[in-house]
């Protein structure tokens, strides 16, 4: 195998299939990265059997040559070493060559490294991912929605299933899911599938953000394609194949209250600005809790209290309010986090009492939802 | 007489109580007086161990923790009593009532110790005079010995208190450590167990005039932050206030008991299990609080010990809770050797009221139940202050401390 390729195009796809492999793996290979050199291009694979991304660098784009040289072949490296090393060659270009024995010689300029290789024959193949089930949407819109739902997975591993954004294509619209089952998130997106619906395919929230991190806010189109027990994101040059979470996610449209007892529309940026300040005396390992009582003149006060810190109020001025007059408890984390994913400059926040969960939305608009389950306080 | 008034400084007291178990017997029962007296714990249940005895028994070389049948080859006259923590408890109520007749400022340390700031106590004739008739006031009223220690903070009053038993009274000024303090060996030192000890030997500290001398650097490569406090201490500064909240301030509480024999019936273990976590449960009620760290201590036939602990998401405050989480430890940790002690300890303790609960998107409903009386609590709350609904403070007549330890009841001698 032999290629000169264009540095900083094999320094992206690099870091790209870095995301995806791990120093611990149950599979000794998996710690190393696979490099494929065919005549129209290069691929890089890396996976920890959880992820598997590939990262494909054309011979030439619009004119540009990025590989040329090429001598087909394969080879696994050792990804430890690998990333630094092509981040460091002085030359724009890399030479790279592997001989019989699986040596691999990399050179830029007057720099020579020579590693020790594995055979790629060694390497897993990745799940086929029949393409039947899959849909197009823009980039930049799933990144939003990942963002908009991904923080409200579970950490814990008590409850795997909650560790995952569940996905369900039904009647055109796009819905992500996440709950660590004190506050949860939900999005809708209307979507062009055609006759392709789905429910109950959860993806890993830690896959999620990964991709996330790849995916360039682009509006260029990206495939997903689900099956059994993978999902495939695919871009033009990219391929991000993550499994999914067994078990059954739980349902939750259920316990989303459709009525509101009392409502406050509000300016985000306000409330977000008082609820951190006072957040500033919440303590953590008491879940933040901040108070909000509604006041008469279209007033909030927010609250803490620590009594071996300090204590703070504000009042802060809100567009209207509706219904009963309210006091209830929180943790400040979950509100600033959903009212930060909403994105909105107006939100209305709908409460049905002190011990039942409330919910933030835009001022107009449903295709968001962050529900947040309040604290009692004894 | 020295006026004993300085311009600037504390004037702090350590009370230590003398033989205190074996003098309140000695109240108790007067014709015990002046006879070798020990206190032993249960002596049907195990061999028996010294709890503490009085100085006619200490003079004949018996020693607290030695086992009774060595106690009583030293001294063959030696009267035994089992211990009668209720009888202790009431004697040291009373001792802290009379000690906060003289000031607010009154830190209770164990259930026969404490320190007192009577800076500000007016006394006409000095604060000597005082901690004189402060010892015969309890000596008079109560029938028990004391030893006092004056000084201007808790370590030099504590030294101090334990220079001259009993029914002492040491003035330990800051100008004579060098001939009061320096001399003593290491070992001697509030604050420096066997192993510090050992430690500071090999840097050839022998007396706490070495360690008073010794560069602080040294020292803090050594034993860390706590080096440098000794250091500090050795050299007569103590910057601890006298805290009469202190007492409050618990971290764990925790209960533990030798079985009658070792052993590895399951059943015997699991039965005492429950009791202990029985206890627990019973004072953290006490307290108003929960806790959520469980840790199980178990002591091995061969004295081997080991504590497991697990921490959980929220609070817990009953013995069922107490006993499952206990339980799973047990079962994940034990080796089936025998066993000798058992010890169930509730630690992350926090008071009810700066408890929350986050409640779950799943259970919420269930909960809700409990939100009407919520808001009727909260109204009358904000209408009369805090929470008028305070739990029963439930303790039964019978229950007493296990041991010396449990400090929970010297929170009560002010009610």
């Amino acid at each position: 195998m032999r290629f000169t390729i264009q540095r900083d195009k094999l320094i992206t796809s690099v870091q790209d299939v870095m995301k995806a492999i791990s120093s611990r793996t149950a599979i000794p290979i998996l710690t190393g990265m696979k490099i494929e050199a065919k005549q129209h291009g290069i691929t890089l694979t890396g996976s920890d059997s959880d992820i598997s991304i590939e990262s494909f660098i054309p011979t030439e784009k619009n004119g540009e040559i990025y590989v040329e040289n090429i001598e087909e072949g394969s080879i696994v490296i050792h990804a430890r070493y690998f990333p630094d090393i092509i981040r460091k060659l002085p030359e724009n270009t890399v030479q790279i060559e592997v001989d019989e024995q699986l040596q691999v010689t990399i050179r830029s300029g007057k720099a020579e490294f020579s590693l020790n290789g594995q055979d790629a024959d060694e390497y897993p193949l990745l799940p086929q991912v029949e393409t039947d089930n899959s849909f197009q949407m823009p980039t930049d819109l799933l990144k939003y929605m990942i963002k908009q739902t991904v923080f409200a997975v579970s950490s814990m591993e008590t409850r795997p299933i909650l560790t995952g954004v569940k996905f369900t294509l039904e009647k055109g619209k796009l819905n992500f899911t996440a709950t660590d089952s004190h506050r949860l998130a939900s999005r809708d997106v209307p979507i062009d599938a055609g006759e392709l619906e789905f429910s109950n395919v959860v993806v890993p929230g830690k896959s999620l953000n990964e991709l996330n991190k790849i995916l360039d806010d682009t509006e260029e189109m990206v495939e997903i394609s689900v099956t059994e027990n993978q999902i495939l994101f695919k871009t033009e040059h990219l391929n991000f194949l993550s499994r999914l979470l067994d078990g059954n996610y739980p349902e939750t449209s259920r316990l989303i209250p459709t009525q509101s007892k009392t409502t406050i529309f509000t300016k985000t940026k306000e409330l977000i600005q008082a609820i951190d300040r006072a957040a500033l005396l919440a303590k953590e390992d008491r879940n933040n809790v901040v108070r909000l009582t509604t006041l008469d003149n279209n007033m909030i006060e927010i609250m803490s209290n620590s009594p071996e810190i300090g204590h703070v109020t504000e009042e802060v001025p809100i567009q209207s309010m509706e219904g009963e007059e309210l006091k209830i408890s929180f943790s400040s984390k979950y509100v600033l986090e959903g009212l930060r994913a909403i994105h909105a400059d107006e939100v209305k926040i709908e409460f049905t009492g002190a011990m039942r969960p409330f919910i933030i939305k835009p001022i107009n608009g449903d295709e968001i939802l962050q529900l947040i389950l309040p604290v009692r306080t004894y | 007489m020295l006026q004993f008034k300085p311009q600037k400084g504390r004037i702090i007291f350590h009370i230590d109580m003398n033989c205190f178990y074996a003098s309140v017997e000695m109240a108790y029962d007067k014709k015990l007086k002046g006879k070798a007296l020990a206190i032993a714990g249960n002596p049907e249940e195990r061999k028996g161990i010294i709890v503490t005895s009085s100085y006619e028994a200490r003079a004949k070389g018996v020693k607290t923790t030695m086992p009774l049948w060595q106690a009583r080859k030293l001294c063959p006259n030696l009267m035994v009593k089992r211990p009668n923590f209720e009888r202790y408890r009431k004697a040291s109520r009373k001792i802290f009532q009379l000690l906060s007749e003289i000031t607010p400022l009154v830190e209770p340390v164990s259930i026969d110790e404490g320190y007192l700031d009577v800076t500000e106590v007016d006394y006409p004739r000095g604060s000597i005079q005082l901690a004189k008739d402060l010892q015969q006031a309890i000596k008079n009223r109560l029938d028990l010995p004391c030893s006092i220690g004056i000084a201007p903070n808790k370590f030099l009053a504590k030294t101090a208190s334990d220079m001259k038993k009993p029914m002492g009274i040491t003035v330990l000024r800051k100008r004579e450590l060098n001939e009061k303090l320096w001399p003593l060996p290491i070992e001697k030192m509030h604050g420096v167990g066997q192993k510090t000890a050992e430690k500071l030997h090999s840097i050839q500290i022998k007396t706490i005039g070495d360690l008073a001398k010794k560069d602080v650097y040294i020292l803090k490569q050594l034993l860390g932050i706590n080096g440098e406090r000794l250091n500090n201490r050795a050299n007569g500064i103590d910057p601890r206030i006298v805290d009469p909240k202190a007492v409050h301030e618990f971290k764990s509480i925790g209960s533990s008991q030798t079985l009658p024999r070792d052993t590895t019936d399951e059943q015997v273990i699991v039965q005492l299990m429950k009791q202990l976590s029985l206890q627990v449960e019973r004072r953290i009620k006490r307290k108003q609080s929960s806790g959520r760290t469980v840790q199980l201590m178990i002591r091995f036939q061969d004295r081997n010990t080991i504590t497991r602990s697990k921490t959980l998401p929220s609070y817990i405050d009953n013995e069922e809770d107490i006993m499952s989480v206990a339980y799973e430890l047990f079962k994940t940790h034990w080796d089936g050797k025998p066993i000798r002690l058992i010890g169930i300890t509730l630690q992350d303790i926090e008071e009810k009221k700066n408890i929350v609960h986050q409640l779950d998107l799943f259970t919420y409903e269930k909960e809700e139940g409990k939100e009407k009386l919520q808001t009727a609590i909260q109204e009358l709350t904000s209408k009369y202050g805090e929470n008028p609904f305070k739990q029963l403070d439930e303790q039964p007549k019978d229950e007493q401390p296990r041991t010396s330890f449990q400090k929970d009841f010297l929170d009560d001698y002010l009610k």
